[in-house]
């Protein structure tokens, strides 16, 4: 196990190299000259030289890479154009926001998802199927945007209940987690459910019925410990992608996260923050690919990777 | 039945909770966008600057309808030459710190803005200053090193602010993370999108403010401000969306107001270019396309059709006599300029929804009397390739181009000379026209010359009848500004450069 691990390990190296050519690269594959539009159109030959050197756009091409994938290992990912500030200080205060609502959201929709599709495959043709499967697909279904207004609407503006938007108590974290966890559980629901299907039709799972084992063991140990392992695959992907902040739910509740974050850059044209935030981004992923990976040797002591 | 009890119920909970209700004593403020600094000197967005407009103030600024008031300061005299100004200061003013505000403060804040090893990205309002002179505690010398007779205008910006020179001395670069000024607020807290001042118990206006913070939320979703306004949670929406509006208009505790603003709409003809080099063409242009149908199609119906080359609450406007939609009359002046069947060309502006659908107005409009326009929305990088940083006016490719403009100095010199100036090709401004008339160039350069409003009027009335006449850009319209808010506040009010003032907010 800790040799997989280190060899894991080991193999992130070149990818992370090749990622951080493309986010190097990407600055210099939009049209104009970058320094030109940060310091305004009515900046001084002398204030675009000076924005230049800070963005790190003087030299051969090779010298810029070093530079910016040496600072980049320091931690050092330059100065936000916008807010003037350190580059890790602007995503570090949207960092934990989105990690929390994308823990919350997980958190239910996987519970949530697990439950209705085992319930779906075991009730598999009837109304309990049925049910989940109706909630499921229009879980997928529902624009993520709509979805946060109606319930704004609903337990904010008619009710009173529940704060509009924004990052604070227990109260805040209801709407933006419940929309943005609904997707996540109706994938999840699916998942499960075909997954569980399958393997009960295996014959081991038949075996066990037949010496007489329990059907809550047969269902909770035998089917869906082994139906777990698309489900743990779904569970990281789906982890990654909410990791990055979701655009659309943190606009509509105005959160203060990555995705805004993201938004907001790209309109500005705050270079340094957008590179960062997608080698963030991109490590997120690499790092939770090895996690799952890792889980699958819990849910599948077969795989151990010897 | 048993639902109707439940929703019933839930309706009264929302009377319960219904806005207005509750006397709240901290304004809170929806606005679509994010800060970006709190040091107005170095900041380039209205809303950062309307923001800092709590903290900070100026010698002068304007009230709600654009005109020019004295703030820290209370009167000045003008040289002739408008070379030399003597400000008299306001006695008695504390910054937050408890320092003095004085004639030293005005010296260090100035001089601070005009010195270009600071790189001050607002350094350029103020380029021409040479120096302060302390006459007495309350009173200084301006001196510059060339005629402006706009200055006064100038230190209105919002960008001119006077700060403490103890806690520019404590903080140094930090001080865009921690103002001192001499504001109705002082500074509490910016995080990520929360904005926050505290009432500042000695404001030298006696009485005021009489609500005990504001709070600046960035809520950039439009249905999300608006549930937030519903909702009670914020009791004032800037640029509220138009589609909305008569939804808004129906609820009983929000107020929806529409204020006239000094953002200008017009397209630029290339007066280099054939055949926009005769003016003919230019006015048959202006003929041919419907103002009012402009402001109804494109604005939604909030915004007035253009009468000058500047809005009308600049100073020194003076209205011109309108180019009515007429069909036939263009017609009739394309023919008598050689294109009886009209012509082809094209026209830039950038690909957001609105300019694209202002450029496919003028298309349908134009195909009218003939002229075949086609429309290219640019991305802002390719933009200013194609427009801003062509370097000779022979290398430009741009035919005519939509755009809007904004004085933020209120006055008629950053309205029009920017953009019409004979010296203003670009790069050095923004002359996409490539307009060049003689006399129009001396009225500009000789209103800088003296500081005298009669003459300076005289010279911006000769100009705005001259670019009127010349019409090198089709005049379209100054868009309106829309805000909602709850009907218990009163007070807050939308300036018409976009920003907007806090300091005399009441709650009812």
């Amino acid at each position: 196990m800790l040799e997989y691990l280190a060899k894991r390990l080991l193999g992130i190296i070149p990818v992370i190299f090749a990622i951080s050519v493309v986010v190097f690269a990407f600055v210099h594959l939009l049209p104009g000259d970058p320094a030109r539009l940060v310091a305004g159109l009515d900046a001084s030959q002398e204030d675009v030289a000076a924005v230049r050197q800070s963005l790190g756009l003087e030299g051969p091409l090779w010298q810029q890479y070093l530079r910016f994938a040496g600072n980049a290992v320091q931690g050092d990912f330059g100065i936000s154009l916008k807010t003037r500030r350190p580059v890790l200080t602007e995503i570090g205060e949207r960092l934990m926001p989105t990690v929390w609502l994308t823990v919350f959201a997980m958190l239910w929709a996987t519970v949530f998802g697990l439950l209705i599709g085992v319930l779906s495959a075991v009730k598999r043709g009837r109304w309990q199927d049925y049910g989940g499967m109706i909630v499921a697909v229009s879980g997928i279904s529902f624009p993520s945007f709509w979805l946060g207004l109606l319930l704004i609407d609903l337990f904010s503006v008619r009710l009173g209940w529940l704060p509009t938007g924004g990052y604070g108590t227990w109260a805040h974290f209801v709407m933006p987690s419940f929309t943005l966890g609904l997707g996540v559980a109706a994938v999840m629901a699916r998942f499960t459910r075909s997954a569980f299907v399958e393997i009960a039709r295996e014959d081991y799972v038949r075996t066990a019925r037949a010496k007489g084992v329990p059907e809550a063991f047969v269902i909770w140990k035998h089917t869906l410990r082994n139906a777990l392992v698309p489900v743990i695959t779904m569970t990281g992907l789906q982890f990654g992608f909410l990791l990055g902040g979701s655009i659309v739910v943190e606009t509509v509740f105005s959160w203060p996260g990555l995705g805004r974050l993201l938004v907001d850059s790209v309109s500005y044209r705050d270079y340094p923050v957008i590179q960062a935030e997608i080698l963030l981004f991109s490590l997120e992923f690499i790092f939770i690919n090895l996690a799952v990976d890792v889980l699958y040797a819990f849910a599948n002591p077969e795989i151990r990777y010897k | 039945m048993r639902l109707k009890t439940l929703l019933a119920a839930g309706a009264l909970s929302a009377l319960a909770f219904a806005p207005g209700l509750a006397i709240a004593k901290t304004l809170v403020v929806g606005v679509p966008d994010n800060l970006t600094g709190l040091d107005p000197t170095n900041v380039n967005d209205t809303l950062s600057q309307t923001a800092m407009r709590t903290v900070y103030q100026g010698l002068f600024g304007f009230d709600r309808d654009m005109k020019l008031v004295p703030v820290l300061a209370e009167s000045y005299e003008a040289n002739p030459e408008a070379t030399e100004f003597v400000i008299h200061l306001r006695k008695g003013v504390k910054f937050h710190d408890g320092t003095d505000f004085n004639a030293n403060a005005v010296k260090v804040s100035l001089e601070r803005l005009a010195n270009p090893d600071n790189k001050l990205s607002r350094r350029s309002l103020i380029s021409m200053l040479d120096r302060v002179d302390v006459v007495d505690d309350s009173t200084v010398k301006i001196v510059l090193k060339t005629p402006f007779g706009a200055l006064i205008n100038t230190l209105a910006h919002p960008a001119v602010v006077i700060m403490s020179p103890a806690a520019l001395e404590k903080y140094g670069k930090d001080i865009a993370r921690n103002p001192v000024g001499t504001g109705a607020f002082k500074f509490k807290r910016w995080a990520a999108d929360t904005f926050e001042v505290e009432k500042n118990e000695h404001y030298w206006k006696p009485g005021w403010p009489k609500v005990d913070g504001v709070v600046m939320r960035s809520v950039p979703e439009n249905g999300s401000r608006f549930a937030m306004l519903q909702a009670g949670e914020v009791q004032y929406v800037t640029l509220f969306p138009p589609e909305l509006v008569p939804v808004a208009e129906k609820l009983p505790n929000i107020e929806v107001v529409k204020r006239p603003s000094i953002v200008g709409w017009y397209a630029a003809m290339n007066t280099t270019k054939k055949p926009f080099t005769d003016p003919r063409v230019r006015q048959a242009l202006n003929y041919a396309v419907d103002k009012a149908a402009y402001c109804k199609v494109v604005e939604n119906g909030y915004c007035t059709p253009l009468q000058s080359p500047m809005p009308e609450l600049l100073g020194f406007f003076e209205p011109q006599k309108p180019y009515t939609f007429d069909v036939a009359k263009a017609k009739a002046l394309l023919a008598e300029a050689g294109y009886p069947n009209g012509f082809e060309t094209e026209i830039f502006a950038l690909n957001n929804t609105n300019q694209i659908r202002a450029m496919q107005f003028l298309q349908q409009q134009l195909a009218q009397v003939g002229v075949k326009l086609t429309v290219t929305p640019l991305e802002a990088g390719v933009a200013a390739q194609r427009i801003w940083s062509v370097q000779k006016p022979e290398d430009a490719t741009v035919q005519m181009q939509l755009t809007g403009w904004s004085s933020s100095t209120g006055d008629a010199d950053w309205a029009l000379r920017p953009l019409l100036w004979g010296k203003g090709f670009p790069p050095a401004l923004f002359n996409v026209a490539y307009y060049k008339n003689d006399q129009v160039d001396a009225d500009f350069e000789g209103a800088l010359m003296t500081a005298d409003p009669a003459k300076r009027g005289a010279f911006y009335a000769d100009a705005q009848k001259r670019i009127w006449e010349d019409a090198p850009w089709i005049f379209l319209g100054a868009s309106q500004l829309i805000t909602a808010q709850s009907k218990a506040l009163s007070g807050v009010y939308m300036l018409p450069d976009r920003g907007f003032v806090v300091e005399t907010a009441e709650f009812k």
